[in-house]
């Protein structure tokens, strides 16, 4: 007994927090995936299996479409607008210009605020009758319009926006973090050759951050699928439920609808959305470090 | 014909002066090393030819033309880093190319001069591979290459041997030497190996605390040292110094070292030496010989240490209270404690004033 404790010193030290990971994490999955095949209403019941008539249902209700549709728009553009907008400020702070930390401060200090405030914060912004229309209403430019809240057709952009102003201080930071990174020398070696410093970024130092994109990518993405409290917090998915995301429609199928089963099949859905970016990228850094 | 020209050159970051007053005028195809310790502001210097620091005041002339508000790229100069400052997203081939396009040159001339350029450093089978699948002798010839098809008036090396093993150093040393004969450009090498400086120089420049110490031929620096500071920093190991007093005894000059007297009547003295100067006698290792009899001045001493290098044998002599070290041929190894008469090559001799520390 005594040398199979020695022996295995460390898998016995794992092994209570393996066992939890098992059953409260992969378990629950398993749960869920298994309430998926079930009619369950307001409670899990298994005795009425229905097979994968759960999600036929999921994919022919128009709501889930709209979520699904809006996690890859609203995705795709905090995406672009993030990770460009997040890079030319880390370069702008790389200049080596005064008051560095100030600026740097500035945009990482939205990162210490929770998604709920954001929202709110973004709420009163965007209303077209306490926020910054009022404002510039104020100012004499009476023609100003600002309802990305109130048009369904433009509300993604609100919710971009506010993601944006949230998620910009970490790709920053990233983005500095490798930008510092690079050898000086390379630079010398540029001033040298003649090169001038914008097509240093472009055919050197963006290459050479490439391991940087794709874990802000990563990051990213894992917060877009993520998305829930912001939506909640500054357009509770309306107009109507234009700006509705997957995570919000789960939300609403379990807790408010009664729909367990329909919402279950949902999360296994976005699980696999989950999966699906990051197993390439497991596989990428695993081949790497190989 | 003067082809680099540094006039009251002068460096300061804040209240830190990195370079006092440096002057330095380097005629074309001469090989300059600067050779110092770290922190001596060497490669500030050559930073500052390069253009890539500016002045705090003076100025630089490369080529007759004064360059020192002239952006690096505009100096005709090229340079080579320690860490090789390789583009690691493109091929060796791009690395060599980018300066020459950036440059507006037609790809057709490019080609076959990075081509020449490869085959001279053998590295034309590694045109198409990445930086990161080389080692470290193959980066730093691309780096060179690099350097090379740029085709500057002026290469500037920035200890770029540092970072390889003892071996590929020895190697790449030689054929750097052999590029310098075969192209005879004007080139500026920083570096803190004394052997590469020695080695590589056709003049070296010896600096300590941003300021030049002694200007010279190796062999000149080397063996006459203006100081006791150049005399200290060169040689392995290095040279022995002994403590004494000069005396002027009926026109004959001696030095008391403790537990010799020393003649110095073949010394040529550069400032007359006083009756009762203080002195420290300075004499390299390899200038302590084993006496086969004859010589002008030999002296019995206990060896207390001896070590092996390979190629000679290190002995470690009392005298006095101090020690001194010679370096005895390999056939010859004294046992330890068993007095053995040594010699001094007295025209080897180096006197500095005890409080100048300036040569005499």
């Amino acid at each position: 007994m005594r040398r199979f404790l020695q022996r295995h010193v460390s898998q016995v030290a794992l092994s209570p927090s393996l066992a939890l990971i098992a059953i409260f994490l992969y378990g629950f999955i398993a749960y869920t995936a298994a309430v998926s095949t079930t009619n369950s209403k307001a409670f899990p019941r298994f005795d009425s299996f229905v097979g994968l008539e759960q999600y036929w249902r999921l994919f022919h209700t128009p709501r889930w479409h709209v979520a699904f549709t809006n996690m890859f728009l609203f995705g795709g553009l905090f995406l672009l607008v993030t990770i460009s907008l997040g890079l030319v400020i880390a370069i702008l702070i790389d200049q080596r210009i005064r008051a560095e930390s100030f600026f740097r401060s500035i945009v990482m200090y939205p990162m210490a605020m929770s998604f709920v405030v954001t929202g709110i914060i973004w709420q009163w912004l965007l209303n077209p009758t306490l926020g910054i229309e009022v404002m510039v209403h104020q100012l004499g430019f009476t023609s100003f319009r600002l309802d990305w809240l109130t048009n369904p057709d433009t509300v993604i952009w609100a919710l971009v926006v506010a993601a944006f102003w949230q998620g910009c201080g970490l790709v920053m930071a990233l983005f500095l973090a490798g930008l510092r990174g690079i050898d000086e020398d390379i630079w010398k070696a540029a001033a040298v050759d003649g090169i001038p410093a914008w097509r240093v970024y472009v055919y050197i130092v963006i290459p050479m951050l490439a391991p940087v994109f794709l874990t802000v990518v990563v990051l990213l993405s894992l917060s877009i699928v993520r998305a829930f409290d912001l939506v909640v917090a500054l357009t509770n998915g309306g107009p109507g439920v234009s700006s509705d995301l997957p995570s919000v429609f789960m939300f609403d199928m379990a807790f408010r609808r009664t729909n367990l089963g329909l919402s279950a099949a949902s999360a296994v859905v976005m699980l696999g959305t989950v999966l699906a970016i990051l197993i390439p990228y497991l596989y990428v850094e695993t081949r790497e470090r190989a | 014909m003067i082809d680099i020209r540094i006039s009251n050159c002068n460096k300061s970051y804040g209240s830190l002066r990195v370079l006092k007053d440096i002057n330095l005028e380097i005629e074309r195809g001469e090989f300059i090393v600067l050779l110092g310790p770290s922190g001596c502001g060497k490669s500030t210097l050559l930073h500052i030819v390069a253009g890539l620091d500016r002045l705090s005041s003076g100025e630089i002339e490369i080529g007759g033309r004064d360059v020192t508000d002239v952006e690096p790229k505009d100096r005709d100069i090229a340079m080579v880093f320690q860490s090789y400052a390789l583009y690691p997203t493109m091929s060796v081939r791009s690395n060599m190319e980018f300066g020459l396009r950036m440059r507006g040159k037609p790809l057709s001339e490019i080609r076959p001069l990075v081509e020449e350029k490869a085959r001279m450093l053998h590295i034309d089978h590694l045109l198409d591979r990445r930086p990161s699948q080389l080692s470290g002798g193959q980066r730093q010839r691309v780096a060179i290459g690099r350097a090379l098809v740029r085709d500057p008036k002026v290469f500037l090396f920035d200890e770029p041997l540092s970072n390889l093993d003892a071996k590929l150093r020895a190697s790449m040393r030689t054929e750097i030497k052999k590029l310098h004969l075969t192209l005879g450009t004007t080139a500026i090498y920083v570096t803190h190996d004394q052997l590469e400086a020695m080695t590589l120089a056709t003049r070296m420049v010896v600096m300590k605390a941003g300021e030049i110490q002694q200007v010279g031929k190796p062999e000149e620096v080397y063996h006459r040292p203006v100081n006791l500071f150049v005399a200290d920093f060169l040689g392995n190991p290095g040279m022995n110094f002994m403590k004494g007093h000069l005396r002027i005894d009926g026109g004959h000059v001696v030095a008391d070292v403790g537990a010799a007297t020393i003649p110095l009547d073949g010394y040529a003295f550069a400032t007359p030496p006083a009756d009762g100067q203080a002195v420290v006698v300075g004499l390299r290792p390899e200038s302590v010989q084993p006496a086969t009899g004859g010589e002008a001045f030999v002296l019995t001493l206990k060896p207390t240490l001896t070590e092996h290098t390979g190629s000679d044998n290190l002995v470690v002599l009392a005298m006095g209270g101090e020690e001194i070290v010679g370096k005895f041929p390999t056939e010859t190894l004294p046992k330890l404690g068993e007095p053995v008469t040594v010699s001094f090559d007295l025209g080897r001799l180096s006197v500095f004033d005890a409080e100048t520390e300036r040569r005499i």
